[in-house]
């Protein structure tokens, strides 16, 4: 794992001139007062590792990831803003430039290097006071989010959505397609023709044998092949206009009867949807509140990337914590996530509503593409069916209308199965007139009857395989999600027990002899969905949740350091190194000590780069920290070359000692 | 600590090497799965078209040389 040889830095942020750090894979602690630049040197580790500056990129400050504000303004144009890292493996040794045009190279484009940079991106290796308590006070959906990314399960749930989406998916075009009813129609077509049913081949060859039999054809028929021969035999080209007529009604009859088995589906489609839509529409404050939820997230934000520098509200300008607003703001957001839930709940009710609909449109729309429509003798039933069609779209158009507008009443829209009942009934009676209008031609009958139910048959089987194909592939998508949520559960629940020991371990070497203990990351469920993470612990033996409304400042800050610094231990892998910038600020004289010689400690094997704004704190962990063999440094900053290195009486004192 | 803890990484590559094991699947789909995971196409549009091919190849009207189609 790469330790850090020396940084060097010029011309960005408060840096003018080079700025260089001999640290030989040691650690370091250094001493600035505010604004000697030591921000200067965490902002361009960030850029150098993460290619941003978090902070720095909102809309204020900086639009291009942070790098607008990155280029220190007093260099000449001439001259690039440069950090270069040299590390154990040389390898990996780098500098990386921005140009006054704010463009940005880097002095080594090796395979090796951009494969360090990629693993590097995931790995916890900054912590800013502003950040130490966001973890902490975060909402439970927050904190699992949070985790996820850390740890990489971000990607795991993707996979899970999507297992769980398509799985839906499948699942809902099985409902909307209502194969069983197709099916019972084909069926239907092949008893009107042929006197039976038809469900295997065995019995469509018995029925066409039978009914073939008064043309005494002397042919069996034992294959579909068979049929296709008699049906060549008895064909007559003079009945061709008539067949195509039969055809026409047929088509249309089967597919009217496809859109009456739809009819109740698609009518409790649209009272799901209207109910729901209403039940929220109706509570105008919870949809008033909603329009705030991207005004809370913003805010939060904000605050977040520390915009606003002092504890104020930056709405009100109220005087008042940072922490405390973002624990409202974290409060207030998750109770209207839960709100918007319920108009997701109302969305997803739009679109089965539209799922169900859109296939019987299509099928609308094929008819309608049907030659004889041209002909004015079908410019009547050309309208009804058109009719059918302006009342399913009247459907669709509702679904797309949003909580502002009214829906039309669930027994106006409704369509009336009665109706298309009679249409359907209406159109087996000319079907069955025209074929029985040549009642003298025996042979005519006789083709038309077996072509429909051959056809029909052939369609059956077409949609008993489509169904069952659905069917599995349904099957699949469940068992795979079962399958793929045990795992991640079971990753999830290993990785919180051990990190939830090491958070306990370190927090507990910081405030040893208190009474909070057992600290643990536990997940939240909701339906069998992972829904968050929470903080719990015992306090005088008594298991408290969340922390915040039970910690102090300090303690919660203590839980947060924790938090990251159990993070570096889990997933650094590429990197032994990380920066602590003023992470103490809030602890008492107590915790910082305890906190340096957690660092001895605990991290001794990795290189700490600790920046420090107070001197106590510099004072009172020096000698504790540099008889481990830490490097001491102090940073000053001047107008002529911004922020510099002073040479401190530490330093002093080891030149002494060299001599 | 390293060791016992898994990436999200680990366990989205362990469930792809272990999905055929998973009873009662279809193995058409389930391999259409591995192939678009494997190619780093594992995205809700193309799981859709796959699906949709499947079930279109199942559907397709088979010629049978003894036994013609309608």
């Amino acid at each position: 794992m790469a330790k850090i040889k020396s940084i060097k830095i010029s011309g960005l942020r408060g840096v003018r001139e080079p700025l260089t750090l001999d640290l030989n894979k040691k650690s370091v602690l250094i001493y600035g007062d505010n604004g000697t630049g030591k921000s200067s040197l965490t902002d361009s580790f960030e850029w150098f590792f993460y290619n941003k500056i978090e902070h720095l990129s909102n809309e204020e400050i900086g639009r291009k990831k942070g790098r607008d504000a990155l280029r220190n303004i007093f260099i000449p144009a001439t001259e690039d803003g440069f950090i270069e890292l040299t590390f154990d493996d040389n390898k990996l040794d780098s500098k990386k430039y921005i140009d006054n045009l704010l463009e940005t190279s880097s002095s080594n484009e090796s395979d090796d290097f951009n494969k360090f940079i990629a693993s590097s991106f995931s790995e916890r290796l900054i912590l800013r006071y502003r950040d130490l308590v966001q973890f902490v006070i975060a909402g439970k959906t927050d904190k699992l989010k949070e985790l996820q990314n850390i740890i990489g399960f971000s990607e795991v749930q993707k996979i899970r959505d999507l297992l769980r989406r398509n799985g839906a998916r499948v699942a809902r075009n099985i409902k909307s397609s209502n194969y069983n009813n197709l099916k019972n129609i084909q069926q239907s077509t092949i008893l009107e023709n042929l006197g039976q049913n038809a469900y295997s081949d065995d019995q469509l060859f018995d029925g066409a044998s039978k009914l073939i039999k008064p043309l005494k054809l002397s042919v069996e028929i034992k294959s579909r092949q068979d049929i296709n021969t008699v049906l060549k035999k008895i064909e007559s080209k003079e009945d061709s206009e008539l067949l195509n007529q039969i055809n026409f009604y047929t088509k249309i009859k089967e597919s009217i009867a496809q859109i009456e088995c739809n009819i109740e589906n698609i009518n409790n489609s649209y009272r799901t949807f209207y109910d729901s839509f209403n039940a929220l529409k109706k509570d105008s404050e919870k949809v008033k509140s909603l329009q705030l939820l991207s005004l809370l997230q913003e805010g939060k934000s904000v605050l977040a990337k520390d915009v606003v520098q002092d504890n104020y509200c930056p709405l009100c300008l109220q005087e008042k914590s940072k922490v405390d607003i973002l624990q409202e703001l974290n409060l207030r957001i998750e109770e209207l996530e839960l709100l918007n839930k319920e108009k997701e709940k109302v969305d997803n009710n739009s679109k089965d509503l539209q799922s169900t609909v859109k296939p019987n449109i299509n099928t609308i729309e094929g008819l309608l593409t049907e030659k004889l429509f041209k002909k004015e003798d079908y410019a009547k039933l050309k309208e009804t069916v058109e009719e059918i069609k302006i009342s399913l779209n009247n459907h669709l158009d509702e679904s797309n209308k949003g909580l502002t507008d009214k829906l039309t009443d669930k027994e106006i829209i409704k369509l009336v199965k009665k109706e298309i009942e009679e249409l359907t009934s209406k159109l087996v009676e000319v079907v069955k007139k025209l074929t029985e209008s040549k009642e003298a031609n025996l042979r005519f009958r006789v083709y038309t009857k077996l072509f429909q139910s051959a056809k029909a048959y052939v369609q059956y089987l077409k949609i008993d395989k489509e169904q069952s194909v659905l069917a599995n592939q349904q099957a699949t998508f469940e068992l795979l999600y079962e399958d793929f949520i045990k795992r991640q559960e079971e990753a999830l629940n290993v990785f919180l027990a051990i990190f939830s020991n090491d958070i306990n371990d370190f927090y507990t070497i910081m405030n040893p002899n208190e009474k909070v203990e057992n600290i643990k990351l536990v997940p939240l469920k909701k339906n069998d969905e992972l829904v968050g993470i929470t903080i719990e612990y015992s306090f005088y033996n008594e298991t408290h949740t969340p922390p915040t409304a039970y910690l102090s400042e300090s303690h919660i800050n203590c839980l947060g350091l924790s938090f990251f610094l159990a993070s570096v231990k889990a997933f650094n892998k590429k990197n032994k190194f990380f920066v602590l910038d003023d992470v103490i600020s809030s602890f008492d004289r107590a915790h910082r000590y305890r906190f340096a010689q957690l660092l001895t400690t605990k991290f001794s094997d990795y290189q700490v780069i600790l920046l420090t704004h107070e001197k106590e704190f510099f004072e009172l962990v020096s000698s504790e920290v540099k008889s481990k063999g830490w490097i001491l440094n102090n940073f000053k900053w001047t107008k002529e070359n911004g922020t510099g290195i002073e040479r401190g009486i530490t330093d002093i004192k080891d030149r002494i000692k060299k001599k | 600590m390293d060791d016992q803890i898994k990436s999200g990484k680990d366990v989205i590559d362990e469930f792809f090497s272990e999905i055929l094991n998973v009873e009662g699947t279809d193995e058409n789909t389930v391999n259409k799965l591995i192939e678009l995971y494997s190619d780093s196409k594992f995205t809700d549009i193309n799981i859709q078209n796959a699906l949709e091919e499947l079930k279109l190849e199942a559907i397709k009207p088979k010629k049978i040389k003894d036994d013609g189609e309608n």
